[in-house]
């Protein structure tokens, strides 16, 4: 799975960089910055999500 | 000089050099003992090891200095690349790059693509990772001076030579031990801080709303476009390109330990950059930033405001416990291309594993007294150093490592002009100025890749035992290397 979640990651990040709203404030910061603040436990996220499944891919081989 | 804090850090220093002397007889028994810890290392304390060995000044002082200095989301930029650090690597290297049983990263390029673009890669590590000592050279110098009242060139020399002796004595045994406590301080002193400021502003609103009071800039962009996405693309790629975290993996287990220890990492680093958050909102808070020299010196001047002496002192040893963390690593990593790849692989290949230890023991003084020379007179802040080393190896390794475990078709030819025409162009931008700061590799990077490619495709395939090793890599199937 380490191609597709990748590809997963970099979309994010096409989100945050290229939409770029950096005149949109909430809470008086930039909305770009609260893109990438929720982009931290995605990150997190993908990670579970990755080991879990080549986890699972393992054991399947191994059976 | 600062009391208690002063013998809180030289407590500290005291126990590092301990862990050093214990591991010193365990770590001369054999080359994978002393630069892979025998690949014996288990999740949790691989996780705090690479975790402290990935966060470095640039982590704490970098990112709150420059969050304080140019609005937030700078903060949130560095905390974005940094985080995506570990999945990143995760999906790409790590189980595959363990796998493959070697112990340095320029062995790997060895074992894929042959002896040339192992020597071309050692010396790529030897250069990179002497010049990414100097920032963690500064910053303990900056910190040394600050707690200990030494000057600034007695502070760097002492700190410097106090990582370099455990590192040195006790190889890769002693720094991964010394990683799990200085990581353990590092989480355990930011997230009191971060509790204490909290606490100290009535909660996270009032924090956030105190901030902004005192500068009304400080949730804006305030630079180019291409600063953020440069500074998301030097770090993102990080836990690829940077042998002193990439041998982390060969330290696991298995690739299994491998991955989890990288998954375990990547929440200790989100819990780091949440306190982060708040750390960088007291700072602006405080509305000194134009006061100070440095503004690297932030993260100090927040901690002296809410921190009595004695949790003060602790957090400062976590500062020093980012920078001889990370510093230790690239100290063993430069080790390991010179000892290993370099003398063992092409000079004397019947050289003992125990004079091959020692080699890597007086390499490791020699590159650290460089790396003190040139951070006596430092060329730069403490973020925009790291972040050209950063861009250095991601323009020289990136595409090379990944495409070697993913591509059959990718050869030695390939490898080589890739490794070679990134470097030279990272170079080439960094010295004519012509891209705004840390934006050179988006531009080289690409280069490397593109060369890579292109003299692949129109060069003789590499032999079917090179191609056989890709598959091998992506074998789920326990390995025994």
């Amino acid at each position: 799975p380490g191609l597709i979640l990748t590809v997963v990651l970099v979309l994010y990040a096409v989100l945050v960089f290229g939409w770029w709203p950096a005149d949109v404030y909430m809470a008086g910061i930039s909305l770009v910055g609260w893109l990438m603040f929720i982009g931290l436990f995605f990150w997190f996220l993908l990670a579970i999500v990755y080991v879990v499944w080549i986890e699972k891919v393992e054991e399947e081989q191994q059976n | 000089m600062q009391v208690t804090e002063s013998i809180i850090m030289f407590i500290y220093l005291i126990v590092m050099t301990i862990f050093g002397i214990y591991f010193y007889r365990r770590a001369r028994r054999s080359e994978s003992d002393y630069f892979t810890a025998g690949k014996s290392i288990n999740t949790f304390i691989g996780a705090f090891a690479i975790f402290a060995a990935v966060a470095s000044s640039s982590s704490l002082l970098g990112a709150v200095g420059s969050g304080v200095a140019l609005g937030v989301p700078y903060f949130f930029t560095y905390a974005f690349g940094v985080i995506a650090i570990m999945p990143f690597a995760m999906f790409l290297i790590s189980g595959q790059i363990r796998r493959s049983g070697v112990k340095t990263v320029p062995e790997f390029f060895k074992q894929r693509f042959g002896s040339s673009v192992q020597i071309v890669a050692a010396v790529i590590v030897c250069v990179g990772m002497t010049f990414y000592m100097v920032p963690q050279l500064t910053a303990s110098g900056i910190i040394g001076s600050y707690v200990l009242g030494l000057n600034y060139t007695t502070a760097v020399i002492v700190l410097g030579l106090g990582f370099t002796l455990y590192a040195a004595l006790g190889g890769m045994w002693a720094i991964t031990y010394t990683d799990l406590i200085q990581g353990m301080i590092m989480i355990v002193g930011i997230v009191i801080l971060a509790l204490v400021i909290l606490m100290d502003h009535s909660g996270f609103s009032a924090l956030i709303s105190d901030a902004l009071s005192t500068d009304p800039a400080f949730g804006d962009i305030t630079q180019p476009w291409m600063s953020y996405f440069g500074l998301f693309i030097a770090f993102l790629w990080f836990g690829i390109i940077s042998p002193s975290v990439v041998m982390r993996n060969f330290a696991s287990k298995s690739a299994k330990i491998a991955r989890r220890t990288a998954m375990w990492a990547c929440l200790i680093y989100l819990t780091l950059f949440v306190s982060g958050f708040v750390v960088t909102s007291a700072g602006a808070s405080l509305g000194i930033v134009d006061t100070l020299d440095n503004t690297d010196m932030i993260f100090v001047s927040v901690i002296e405001h809410y921190l009595p002496a004695i949790l003060g002192g602790i957090m400062l040893a976590g500062l020093l416990a980012a920078i001889m963390s990370s510093a230790d690593a690239m100290l063993l990593a430069i080790s390991a291309a010179i000892a290993h790849d370099i003398y063992k692989g092409h000079i004397n290949k019947q050289a003992s594993e125990r004079f091959v230890t020692g080699l890597g023991l007086v390499v490791m003084i020699a590159a650290s007294i460089v790396g003190i020379l040139i951070a006596i007179d430092p060329p730069g802040l403490i973020a925009i150093m790291v972040g050209w080393v950063g861009g250095f190896l991601l323009s020289a390794f990136g595409f090379p490592l990944v495409l070697g475990i993913w591509w059959k078709r990718a050869n030695t030819q390939g490898a080589l002009v890739g490794m070679v025409s990134g470097a030279i162009t990272f170079v080439i931008l960094i010295s004519s100025g012509a891209l705004p700061t840390n934006a050179e590799p988006i531009i080289a990077a690409p280069v490397s890749l593109v060369l890579m490619i292109i003299v692949s495709l129109m060069t003789t395939p590499p032999p079917k035992e090179k191609q056989e090793l890709v598959d091998y890599y992506h074998t789920h199937l326990e390995d025994s290397n």
